[in-house]
C-alpha cells in the first residue's frame, strides 16, 4: 500500500500465532511435547475427499498399551421374567501388563521419593477409611484408590513457586505439596484444627501464601479458569509459573471447562490440565460423557498440546507433567493431558459401586500404580532392596499413625465459630502482588474525556 | 469538573489503574474498542493491551480469571457486556468467590462491574437489574450507585476493597445525569446510604435509577404539600440498617421502590429490618413499588407498564400520606 509500517511490538497476551494446531504439513515433528513419542494421528478432512486437504494433528501417546474394551447398557432378565438394565464390558480384558516406562527425567531418588508419596497417599487413605468405620468422619470418604500415580507423580513435577489446586480425588497431590496427613484427615472429621477450622471438608482447602494452593469446589471445572487467572495474575508480575489442576472424564462435560482451557489457550498461560479418564463419573461410564476416541483429541480443538498417557505409571505421568510444566515456565501456554486409569473403589465410601463390571476391577488390579511402580523399583531396576522397601512401607506406616493420631486429638469446633471471617475486614489480610510490583506502561498522557462524556437530553 | 455518571466512573477507574499497578481490567470487548458503552474508551492505549484483556464471550471464565488473579494480590476489574449475563457466572461467583474468605480464609479483592437496568428498550436479556442474585448471598458487596458523585467515589471504593464487589451502573443514568465531581481524589464507603431529599412526610427507600423517579415525583408532590425524604441505600449489600431505621423514626411511612421484581425483592428484606429496628415507629403499612412478577418486556408500551414510574410515586404517596 505504501505506507511505512509503524514500529510496533506484541503483547503477551496478543498478536501470536495461532499454537498447538500444528499440522504435519506445516510442522513436521514439532506436534509433540518435548521429545518424539509414538504418535497417534487424528484426521481431518476439511472437504470429505483425502489427500492434499487432509490436516493431521498428532496425539503423542506414551502408553504401552491400548486398553480396548467398551461399556455398554445391556436388560437383563432374572428368573422372574423382570428386566434390569445393567453394564456389561466388551473388549480384551486378558491383556498382560505392560513394563514401567523408563523416564527421561527420574533418577533413584526422585523416583522412590514419588513412590513413597504414592504410598503415604494409600496409607492416609486406608486410616481414612477406618476413621470412617470407627464413626470418627463426617459424611463421606472420597478415595483416589487406583490414581496414585496420577496425583503424586503430576504434582512431583512442579516447583515450588507453581500453584496447583486439587480434585477430590488428588489427595496424594496435597502430600507432595507440603501438606500433612492430619489436614485432610482433620478435614475429614471437620475437626477445629482442620485447616478449614471445620467450615468444609475434604481436600476442600487452600493456601495462597507458603503452598500455592486453591482451594477446589464441589462444582467440576470451575478450577480451570481460576488457575488460568492465577497464572495472568503472576504473569503480570512478570512471572511465568505452572498452574496444574485436574478435571475427571466426567467433570470434563460440563462447559466451564471449555471456557477455562480456551481462556488459558487464548492468553497463552502455563495451565498443566489433567484429564484424569478413571471410568466411571460416579456411576456413569465414560462411554456415556463424550464420544471422541480420547479426550486428549479435545486438545486440538483449543490449539494446545495434548498428550496421553498411562495413569497408573509413575513415570509416564511425571515426565508429561515435567514437560508441560517446564513449557509453562517457558511461557509457551497450556497442556492437557489425559492419563487413563480406573477410579477402584465407589464414587465415595457409601456408594459399592456394584454397577462396575467385576472384570473391569480386575483388569486394573493387575495395574495398580503402587504395586507396578514397587516392583519397576525392586525388581526392575533394582533402585530399592526388598529390605529397603520394607523400611520405606514401615516409615511411611509410622508417619500416618502419628498422623492419624493428631487428628483424632484435636477437638470439634466451638458452635460460635461458625460466626465470623466472611468479609476480609479490619486488615485480617494484606494485599500485596505476590511476586513484586507489576511493571506498567508509563503515563502517555494524562487522563482524557471520551465520547464517554456525551450528555444526552 | 460536570461528569456524566458513565465519565465519572471512567474516570474513577483510570484514576485507580493509574495509582495502583495491581489494578487491570478484563472482559469482552473492552479494548480496542472500549467497551459496548465505552466505559474504557481509551484505556488500552493508555495502559497497554497487558492490563485492559479483551477476552473470549466466556462470563465464567473472565469471573475465574479474575478471581485467580485477586489470589496472586492483584485487584482485577471485569466488566460484563450486560449485567443480564452476570448469569452465565452465577456459579463462580455464588460457589467459588463468594465463599472463599469464609471458607479457607483467601481475600479476593475483585471488582464485576457492567450496567445493568431497564428504561431504554433493551428487552428481557439488556434490562434486568439481577443485584438480588447476589445480596443473599453471604461474602459479596452489591453496590448501586445513582449519581455521578457516588460512582465515582464507589467505583475506587470496590476497587480499593479486600472483598469482591459486584458494581451495578445503571445504563439509563449513563449519559443523561451530569452533575459537579471534586477534581481531587474521594472514596465513597460501601455500606453506607444518603440522604437524596430531607422531608418530614414520608420517606421513600430506593436506589439506582429508581432516586430520580423518587426525586420527580417529590416534585409533584411539593404542591400538594407532601413533603418526601429520600434515601438513596446506594449498597444493596451491606445494607445501612440505621439510616433506614432513621428515616422510618423521622417520617413514621415508607415507600420501598425499587426496579427488580417484587416478589422475594429487597422490599421484603427492608420492610423485616423495619419491624426488627423501628416497628413501634410505623403510622402505616410499608408500601412496596416494584416490577412486575415477570421478565421485562421489550416493547416500549410494555416496558413503560412493567417498571416503576413517577405516577407510581405519586399514587401510593397521596395514599399512604392519608391512611
Amino acid at each position: 500500500m505504501g505506507t511505512k509500517k509503524p514500529k510496533s511490538k506484541t503483547s503477551s497476551n496478543g498478536n501470536r500465532p495461532r499454537n498447538g494446531s500444528r499440522t504435519t504439513n506445516t510442522h513436521a515433528g514439532t506436534a509433540h511435547v518435548g521429545t518424539a513419542a509414538p504418535g497417534r494421528s487424528v484426521e481431518r478432512s476439511s472437504t470429505g475427499s483425502p489427500g492434499e486437504h487432509l490436516r493431521t494433528y498428532s496425539i503423542p501417546d506414551y502408553r504401552l498399551e491400548h486398553p480396548n474394551f467398551t461399556v455398554r447398557q445391556r436388560v437383563e432378565k432374572d428368573r422372574h421374567g423382570a428386566e434390569h438394565v445393567r453394564y456389561e464390558v466388551e473388549g480384551d480384558l486378558d491383556a498382560p501388563v505392560p513394563p514401567i516406562l523408563d523416564s527421561k527425567y527420574l533418577d533413584q531418588q526422585h523416583a522412590i521419593e514419588i513412590y513413597r508419596y504414592m504410598l503415604l497417599n494409600r496409607k492416609m487413605e486406608i486410616a481414612l477409611e477406618n476413621l470412617y468405620k470407627q464413626g470418627k468422619v463426617v459424611g463421606g470418604v472420597y478415595f483416589g484408590l487406583g490414581q496414585e500415580a496420577c496425583s503424586c507423580a503430576s504434582a512431583y513435577a512442579l516447583d515450588k513457586d507453581d500453584w496447583f489446586a486439587p480434585m477430590i480425588r488428588n489427595q496424594g497431590s496435597l502430600l507432595v505439596r507440603g501438606f500433612r496427613a492430619s489436614d485432610t484427615m482433620m478435614q475429614y472429621m471437620a475437626k477445629a484444627d482442620s485447616p478449614t477450622k471445620g467450615r468444609d471438608g475434604t481436600s476442600h482447602f487452600g493456601d495462597i501464601e507458603k503452598r500455592n494452593m486453591v482451594s477446589p469446589i464441589s462444582m467440576l471445572g470451575d478450577l480451570i479458569p481460576v488457575m488460568a487467572g492465577v497464572a495472568l495474575g503472576a504473569r503480570l508480575q512478570g512471572r511465568s509459573l505452572a498452574v496444574m489442576t485436574y478435571i475427571g472424564d466426567g467433570g470434563q462435560s460440563t462447559g466451564v471447562t471449555y471456557e477455562g482451557i480456551n481462556f488459558a489457550a487464548v492468553q497463552n498461560l502455563g495451565l498443566v490440565l489433567f484429564v484424569e479418564s478413571n471410568l466411571w463419573a460416579y456411576s456413569t461410564p465414560s462411554e456415556m460423557q463424550y464420544r471422541c476416541k480420547d479426550l486428549a483429541e479435545r486438545a486440538i480443538g483449543y490449539g494446545i498440546p495434548g498428550v496421553i498417557v498411562d495413569g497408573t505409571d509413575a513415570c509416564q505421568v511425571y515426565d508429561a507433567a515435567r514437560e508441560a510444566v517446564d513449557r509453562a515456565h517457558r511461557g509457551e501456554g497450556p497442556t492437557l493431558i489425559e492419563a487413563k486409569m480406573m477410579r477402584m473403589k465407589g464414587h465415595a465410601i457409601h456408594d459399592a459401586a456394584s454397577y462396575v463390571p467385576k472384570a473391569m476391577y480386575e483388569f486394573w488390579k493387575k495395574r495398580d500404580p503402587i504395586a507396578r511402580f514397587e516392583n519397576y523399583l525392586v525388581k526392575e531396576k533394582k533402585w530399592l532392596t526388598p529390605r529397603e522397601n520394607d523400611a520405606v512401607i514401615a516409615e511411611v506406616e509410622e508417619v500416618i499413625e502419628a498422623e492419624r493420631e493428631i487428628a483424632v486429638k484435636s477437638p470439634m469446633p466451638a458452635p460460635e465459630s461458625a460466626e465470623g471471617g466472611v468479609f476480609c475486614e479490619n486488615g485480617c489480610h494484606e494485599i500485596k502482588p505476590k511476586y513484586g510490583i507489576p511493571k506498567v506502561k508509563k503515563g502517555a498522557g494524562g487522563y482524557k474525556e471520551t465520547e464517554a462524556a456525551v450528555h444526552l437530553k | 469538573m460536570q461528569l456524566t455518571y458513565l465519565e465519572a466512573i471512567r474516570q474513577g477507574i483510570w484514576e485507580e489503574m493509574d495509582r495502583d499497578p495491581t489494578v487491570f481490567c478484563l472482559g469482552e470487548d473492552i479494548g480496542i474498542y472500549g467497551g459496548a458503552f465505552k466505559v474504557t474508551d481509551g484505556f488500552i492505549d493508555r495502559f497497554g493491551p497487558e492490563r485492559v484483556i479483551d477476552t473470549p464471550i466466556a462470563e465464567s471464565a473472565i469471573v475465574g480469571a479474575a478471581f485467580g488473579a485477586s489470589l496472586t494480590g492483584m485487584r482485577p476489574i471485569a466488566e460484563f457486556q450486560f449485567m443480564d449475563f452476570i448469569g452465565c457466572a452465577f456459579n463462580q461467583i455464588s460457589n467459588m468467590v463468594a465463599k472463599t474468605h469464609y471458607l479457607w480464609g483467601a481475600p479476593a479483592p475483585l471488582v464485576l462491574r457492567g450496567p445493568s437496568g431497564g428504561y431504554v428498550h433493551g428487552g428481557p436479556f439488556h434490562s434486568q437489574n439481577p443485584e438480588m442474585w447476589f445480596a443473599h448471598n453471604p461474602g459479596l458487596k452489591v453496590i448501586c450507585p445513582a449519581t455521578p458523585y457516588d460512582a465515582k467515589g464507589l467505583i475506587k471504593a470496590a476497587i480499593r476493597d479486600n472483598n469482591p464487589c459486584i458494581f451495578f451502573e445503571h445504563k439509563y443514568l449513563y449519559r443523561r445525569i451530569k452533575e459537579e465531581v471534586p477534581a481531587e481524589d474521594y472514596v465513597v464507603p460501601i455500606g453506607k446510604a444518603r440522604l437524596a431529599r430531607e422531608g418530614r412526610d414520608l420517606s421513600i427507600i430506593t436506589y439506582a435509577a429508581m432516586v430520580h423517579t423518587a426525586l420527580e415525583a417529590s416534585e409533584v408532590l411539593k404542591n400538594e404539600g407532601i413533603d418526601l425524604e429520600i434515601l438513596d441505600l446506594r449498597t444493596v449489600s451491606p445494607l445501612d440498617r440505621e439510616a433506614i431505621a432513621q428515616t422510618v423514626k423521622k417520617t413514621n411511612k415508607v415507600i420501598i421502590l425499587h426496579e427488580h421484581s417484587r416478589t422475594g425483592g429487597l422490599a421484603g428484606e427492608i420492610t423485616a429490618i423495619i419491624n426488627e429496628e423501628a416497628f413501634d415507629d410505623l403510622d402505616g403499612p410499608v408500601v412496596r413499588i416494584a416490577g412486575l412478577d415477570s421478565a421485562i418486556p421489550f416493547s416500549p408500551p410494555q416496558e413503560h407498564h412493567y417498571l416503576p414510574k413517577v405516577e407510581d410515586v405519586v399514587r401510593e404517596a397521596r395514599r399512604l400520606k392519608a391512611y
